[in-house]
């Protein structure tokens, strides 16, 4: 596979990519706030009034947003579909990674490599800041 | 509640429309429409800010990736420089005073304002320096007549540098600092205009993000608040980029400037009196 067909995967893979985690993050936010409408409106205003005063829940466990989620609750099917779009970005650097893996271009290996590195300090960092 | 929610929605949505006529992006918009007029806390406003605009730059990439605009090589680089800058920036947002936020936001949506009014043209090099070669940066872009012409690239160390920079802002503010990164790439490193703007929507995603993991992962992203912001940010700026073609961008330029002043005035404002 040479530098065209390289391009080629990136210029078509890389939109579908983008699109597709962007479409699933914005259907789970719509059914959280269908459901924070329909099931919780009372919270959800007490939380508004709360982050006003800079009252915020903090640090969650990503386990126990995933039974929550599960079981419905709309603050944690949000964070969760909040989650899915902040991995758009994370997502299309690995695969580009990948793809560089595979074409042994390793120069590019090292820069995708970089940046997803960074990306993963910044979870470790915000979990320690 | 349908009040609060619709209110966020509606500045949400007007901060992505304008945002993306402006080509400013959604996060110089709706990081003081949450503060001013929603009196949301800076930190929290910047949370929702930044998830907002990882998505509206992975919507708005989609044709400039397909159509071959985004310069992806010179993306990959530079991205190094903008996470790194983003990383740090998000994590100082969680120690730096308001106030010192505040007055650096209104010094980003002066740079903002003085990059709507600033001239532009394409100065395109047809010889790259050596370590853009070597990354093989160069591209091809159509021109009026729709012949390809190639364009090479140069400076890319300080092309990089200044994009440490816009991702300290982005981390920092949650703003996308598109208009930092055109300057990087299309003043010093000599892209042509269109893939500069092209490249920095790209690259925002991945600089936003960043910051926006730190954010998320510290705890400190309201789901109430950056909910309908991630929502209606991302349907204001497609409403906006479809509307684009009909409007009267160039009139509408004086317009953007006058916002941002006022912007920046009142959120140093803020920030002076708050000291």
């Amino acid at each position: 596979m040479g530098k065209a067909d390289e391009d080629r995967i990136l210029r078509l893979w890389t939109p579908l990519l983008l699109r597709t985690i962007l479409i699933v993050a914005m259907i789970v936010i719509v059914i959280g706030l269908v459901l924070a409408v329909t099931v919780t409106p009372g919270y959800y205003v007490n939380r508004y009034h709360a982050v006003q005063q800079g009252h915020l829940i903090g640090r969650e466990k990503f386990a126990e947003m995933v039974t929550r989620s599960a079981a419905g609750d709309p603050h944690t099917v949000l964070m969760v579909g909040l989650f899915v779009l902040t991995l758009v970005p994370l997502a299309r650097v690995a695969f580009c990674f990948v793809l560089f893996i595979r074409e042994r271009d390793y120069t590019y290996v090292a820069f995708t490599a970089y940046v997803l590195a960074g990306l993963i300090v910044g979870i470790v960092l915000g979990g320690i800041g | 509640m349908l009040e609060i929610l619709g209110s966020l929605l509606a500045l949400s949505i007007g901060a992505g429309f304008v945002g993306a006529i402006s080509g400013l992006g959604g996060g110089v918009f709706i990081v003081p429409a949450l503060v001013i007029v929603a009196h949301m806390p800076m930190r929290v406003a910047v949370g929702a800010s930044l998830i907002s605009v990882v998505a509206t730059s992975a919507g708005a990439s989609v044709a400039f990736v397909r159509d071959g605009w985004t310069n992806l090589k010179v993306a990959m680089v530079l991205e190094c420089a903008t996470v790194t800058g983003a990383v740090a920036g998000a994590y100082m947002a969680g120690v730096v005073p308001t106030a010192v936020l505040e007055l650096l936001f209104a010094a980003m949506m002066l740079q903002s304002a003085y990059f709507t009014i600033r001239k532009r043209g394409d100065d395109i090099l047809t010889k790259g320096d050596p370590l853009a070669e070597r990354l093989e940066l160069g591209g091809e872009i159509p021109d009026d007549t729709g012949n390809m012409i190639h364009y090479e690239v140069i400076k890319v160390p300080q092309g990089g540098a200044l994009m440490v920079v816009a991702g300290l802002m982005s981390g920092l503010l949650g703003i996308g600092s598109g208009a930092l990164k055109v300057i990087a790439m299309d003043y010093i490193m000599h892209l042509p205009l269109k893939v500069s703007s092209a490249t920095s929507n790209f690259m925002i995603g991945v600089t936003a993000g960043a910051g926006a993991l730190v954010f998320l992962s510290r705890g400190d992203v309201a789901t109430t608040i950056a909910a309908p912001v991630a929502l209606g940010v991302t349907g204001g700026a497609l409403i906006g980029s479809r509307m684009l073609p009909h409007l009267p961008v160039r009139s509408l330029r004086m317009v953007f400037v006058v916002i941002l002043v006022l912007i920046a005035v009142e959120m140093g404002w803020r920030a002076l009196s708050g000291i």
